[in-house]
């Protein structure tokens, strides 16, 4: 398995960078620096360690509400606020993904694979407290075991309403969960080669033995708890026999209390022993880290091995050796690996959000500016096509399965989306609290380039210190911003066609010192002397975020 | 005189005039239209085709009911059967009824607008919605995994090297169009979507960023390359079309009356856009667009078997797919654009215990526009002939293969000829004579059986018929038809007689 074997080069920036950005949401310039030097080993250690796994609560966040700024999980149902608290979770899970005040950790990029993978949506399981079982459930296995969360899945509440589970019975069978969990959940509708895996027979069979599983309290106004229940009256108590694709197991039927449990087992035990389970779970986790591009070779060379890994009785399906070994291959590192995913919305904007360091206020003490940025945050992905914790099918967003797989982001609509919201960057409208306008400011960026800022070289002054260039304002504008490097051309046109529109590159240099000099005099000049060159920079970054190198990572 | 055959005979363009408001922008371009229009072979370009996609599998029992097995009906989905004195009537047939939300597709069943086609589906069927709705966007067989749709590859044959080039003098305008955010299957070519999507036309301008400069077209290698220049050309193609939609969109009038915005109904909206378009002159092939909520596993009915989410969604599909005609109309564009429904799937025949119904197999799609030359295709479902499986589980059998729709779409409507449409379908799928008033025989075989006629159905006596060479059918009573064309062999045992009404 020689390309899974580790990467054992200390990391640079650019091979720190490709690992942040994978692993996270992307990164701050500081967390980069931060792994430089060290071994993807330690590295992705550190990501693993880092994970909090007890953020605080969600809060409400409206002011003019009972309770603002309390956490309401606690409290017992409040239908009234339904819709506003499934929203609260929304942002609060948004909130954790895009903050920069603790170490970088890879728990919520992995956690989204699972919500991506087993999928429930928050307009369909419609109770706040669903929703936050069911996320806090793959939250907190989601480096766990793949068998213990396959069965908690298959009995979470809000799975159980997603997917039909509390109306499944004995004698009236509803299938829609038996059939979504052999097809996306466990072994996959077909084989890397597009042989079909089971029959609609072995869905039926799978159908029977969750029959008898319902959830309490939903939407019960003033309920404190709600759980799972087996009820074996509802039952089918009968054998379950599969398909050849299963070996023809037969799945003995139980009818005591304990009966579902018992079935759920053998059931989960008969997929995971499927041979194409583990692939077809390894291939997504490849698709997701690595490239989407999976070509019959890095089926062999990778797929296979990995699931061979994934499923030895020594790992028994743990999740987390499975997620390093990948992380930290040789084959990850290949700068032919770089640059070959198209950023889905998430990367996107919490990926800015993070580099371009716009802090998160406290979701506790400042809950509604908090609101206010994370609505924005959510409403940019929901048009980009991805809306948190609402997929538009069971299937998950569509860029992870669809033919073509990322390049699904892209299309004219969501050109300009994009566009729309890197250009919020630059404009910054969006005022997140007094004193704070989400987005990217160019001229203090430039400013804290200027060496000596105050001591502008003139005739009176000829060992003043230089402008800064074109180029070196260029050269830290897209530091570690891009995950393939921009060719000589492409910077030219960048300073010559959009940042000085045609004008020599020196007239940078008078206009830059005419506005140091404004600014110290603070002379009648300033207003517009400022005005042309945060134009030019404005221009500059803006263009610079509309590349399509942006887009991809 | 049609519109088309006085562009083509016309030699001055006075075409303006002609078409009133209509494409005056592309008019006064010496347009692609006319130019393709005085090409030879080529003088339905102008014609557009409207795909309406109901997103999760549309119950089709519950939509086209047959009147004629009511007892039946009603034992197999009791909770959910629409009562008898609820069902919308139909002109001219005392078999089938419509849900009683779709007055507005009654309306036009009656007007000859609509054609039911009953039983819809391909051998094998699968019930995963996934690999259901790729087979229906590829138009593959149920055991083969195509890459490409197949509206994509008809553009691709008649537009070569998309998107490389594009626009150009000759077709300025997208080949195909989503209303919405993503593109779907249906039109991917064989390197890209052959479609592009568009949500608003007028902030979709603003946005793209048309007039800046672009960028120099170095590009890395690898897969990050080959995505880089993807989103090139996304960025290329979306400044150089957004022009053409915004002027498109500002030239066009929305004529008819459409439901109110805060009735959500989005498939309205997105076909309101759609005639907009078309009215402004837009030379797009294809409009894609879609309806999502009929993954109906539960509670598909509420309070009472007529209302509920399913009746919603029939609700709005006919209330938006009679606007749109209604609009078309008025526009003087209905003759030039047609419309067909598809969905994942039917439902089963039988109701589950949740007031809903589970993934099934064949089911009623519909096809519109003044173009289509029957009202029904194929029989009602025989409810006492379903395909049984465990539980009790019952599916309506298939009648009608997808891919028939679709050849007379490629064949009849964009005129690529017979050996294109097979070759586009990747097989010879005969006609269902969606576009042609004459009843073809399929086969040779009696004249009462369905299956000797290419419609599906025996003949009504308003309709012309033919039998084709080579073909000998059987007839033993007296029918009437308006026509008769006998290039076969018509076989009469006693008391077979053909009374030809004229």
């Amino acid at each position: 398995m020689a390309v899974l074997d580790p990467y054992t080069v200390p990391l640079t920036r650019a091979t720190a960078a490709h690992l942040l950005r994978r692993a996270t949401f992307g990164p701050t310039p500081a967390e980069i620096t931060a792994l430089v030097g060290q071994t993807a080993a330690q590295a992705v250690q550190s990501l693993i360690t880092n994970g909090n796994y007890n953020p605080p609560p969600p809060v409400e966040l409206d002011e003019n509400q009972p309770g603002a700024g309390e956490p309401f999980l606690d409290k017992p149902f409040n239908g009234g606020r339904n819709f506003q608290f499934g929203y609260a979770i929304k942002y609060w899970w948004l909130g954790i993904m895009s903050q920069q005040t603790g170490a970088p950790a890879l728990l919520d990029k992995l956690t989204m694979f699972w919500q991506n993978h087993f999928v429930t949506t928050r307009t369909v399981v419609d109770d706040y407290r669903f929703v936050d079982r069911y996320l806090r459930l793959l939250r907190n296995n989601a480096l766990g075991n793949f068998r213990s969360l396959v069965i908690a899945v298959s009995k979470d509440p809000a799975m159980l309403r997603f997917l039909n589970g509390n109306e499944n019975e004995a004698g009236s069978p509803n299938e829609n969960y038996a059939r979504e969990l052999q097809e996306l959940f466990t072994v996959g509708a077909v084989d890397f080669a597009g042989t079909k895996n089971y029959t609609e027979e072995d869905v039926k069979a799978a159908a029977r033995i969750l029959t008898g599983w319902n959830y309490t309290n939903f939407w019960t106004e003033g309920s404190t708890s709600f759980e799972t229940t087996f009820t074996v009256s509802r039952h089918d108590t009968t054998d379950k026999l599969f398909s050849s694709h299963y070996n023809n197991t037969r799945i003995t039927g139980r009818s005591t209390a304990t009966a579902g449990d018992q079935e759920l087992t053998d059931l989960v035990a008969m997929l995971l022993a499927h041979p194409q389970t583990a692939r077809f779970i390894c291939r997504k986790l490849y698709r997701w880290y690595v490239n989407p591009h999976v070509t019959q070779a890095i089926e062999d060379t990778v797929i296979v091995p990995l699931a061979l890994f994934f499923a030895s009785p020594a790992n028994d399906f743990a999740i987390q050796p499975v997620v390093v070994k990948l992380l930290t291959s040789q084959h990850f590192f290949e700068a032919a690996n770089r640059g070959c995913i198209v950023k889905s919305p998430a990367e996107l904007i919490v990926g800015s959000i993070r580099f371009f360091g716009q802090p998160i206020p406290d979701m506790t003490t400042d809950y509604v500016a908090f609101g206010k940025l994370l609505d924005f945050m959510q409403w940019r992905m929901d048009q980009l096509q991805m809306n948190t914790l609402d997929q538009p099918t069971v299937f998950g967003y569509e860029p992870y399965y669809q033919t073509g797989y990322s390049k699904n982001w892209m299309n004219t609509t969501t050109i300009a989306m994009r566009n729309e919201f890197t250009d919020a960057l630059i404009w910054r409208w969006l005022e997140v609290k007094p004193g704070y306008n989400m987005g990217i400011d160019v001229l203090a960026w430039a400013t804290s380039l200027q060496a000596d800022f105050n001591n502008v070289p003139s005739a009176t002054n000829p060992s003043g210190t230089p402008a800064i260039t074109c180029e070196t304002i260029l050269a830290a504008f897209i530091a570690d911003l891009f995950a393939t490097d921009l060719f000589q051309r492409q910077k030219d046109f960048l300073i010559d066609t959009i940042m000085m529109n045609s004008l020599p590159r020196t007239s940078w240099g008078f206009e830059w010192n005419a506005y140091r000099t404004a600014l110290i005099t603070n002379s009648g000049e300033l207003s517009w002397r400022q005005n042309s060159v945060t134009w030019r920079l404005q221009n500059l970054m803006r263009y610079t975020l509309r590349l399509a190198e942006y887009h991809v990572f | 005189m049609t519109r088309r055959d006085f562009l083509a005979a016309s030699t001055a363009f006075t075409v303006p005039v002609m078409l009133n408001g209509f494409g005056l922008k592309a008019m006064t371009r010496q347009s692609a239209l006319v130019q393709s229009l005085m090409q030879s072979g080529a003088v339905n370009t102008d014609r557009v085709l409207v795909i309406v996609y109901l997103n999760g599998g549309n119950d089709g029992l519950n939509t086209v009911i047959p009147l004629d097995q009511l007892p039946t009906y009603n034992t197999l989905r009791s909770p959910i059967a629409l009562p008898e004195n609820s069902l919308l009537r139909l002109q001219g047939t005392d078999k089938m009824a419509f849900h009683p939300a779709m007055t507005g597709m009654r309306n036009l069943y009656n007007d000859g607008r609509l054609t039911v086609i009953n039983s819809v589906s391909y051998p094998n069927p699968d019930q995963s919605h996934f690999r259901s709705t790729d087979i229906w966007m590829t138009a593959a067989n149920a055991d083969v995994s195509l890459t490409t749709g197949w509206a994509g590859r008809y553009l691709e044959d008649r537009f070569p090297g998309y998107p490389v080039g594009f626009p150009n003098e000759q077709m300025e305008d997208p080949l195909a169009i989503q209303i919405g955010y993503l593109t779907s299957t249906a039109l991917l070519g064989s390197q890209q979507s052959m479609g592009v999507a568009i949500n608003d036309p007028e902030a979709f301008y603003q946005l793209v960023g048309a007039g800046e400069p672009t960028s120099p077209n170095d590009i890395p290698g690898g897969d990050a390359g080959t995505l880089i220049s993807f989103i090139r050309l996304q960025q290329a193609l979306a400044v150089g079309y957004a022009g053409e939609i915004k002027n498109a969109f500002d030239a066009g009038q929305t004529l008819g009356t459409y439901p109110l915005e805060n009735m959500n109904n989005s498939l309205a909206e997105q076909l309101k856009i759609v005639a907009r378009l078309i009215h402004g002159g837009l030379k797009t092939k294809i409009f894609f667009v879609a309806l999502g909520g009929f993954d109906t596993h539960s509670g598909q009915i509420v309070n009472s078997p007529v209302t509920g989410p399913h009746a919603d969604l029939l609700g709005k599909v006919s209330d938006a797919l009679y606007a749109f005609q209604e609009d078309l109309r008025l526009q003087g564009t209905q003759d030039r654009v047609v419309g067909m429904t598809f969905s994942d799937f039917g439902r089963r025949a039988n109701a589950n215990a949740s007031n809903g119904t589970d993934h099934g197999v064949a089911a009623p799609q519909f096809v519109f526009g003044s173009s289509v030359r029957h009202q029904v295709i194929g029989t009602n479902p025989n409810l006492s002939d379903l395909i049984e499986s465990y539980g009790g589980n019952k599916d309506v059998k298939m009648q009608i293969d997808f891919r028939r729709i679709y050849a007379d779409l490629l064949n009849d409507w964009f005129e690529t000829g017979r050996a294109k449409a097979d070759n586009l379908l990747l097989h010879n799928f005969p006609t269902i004579s969606l576009f042609s008033d004459v009843c073809e025989t399929l086969t040779s075989g009696p004249w009462n059986s369905p299956t000797t006629w290419t419609v599906g159905r025996v003949p009504m006596s308003g309709e012309k018929i033919r039998v084709n060479a080579g073909h000998v059918v059987t007839l033993s009573d007296v029918v009437s038809v308006r026509s008769a064309q006998v290039q076969g062999t018509i076989r009469y045992g006693a008391g077979g007689k053909i009374r030809i009404t004229g």
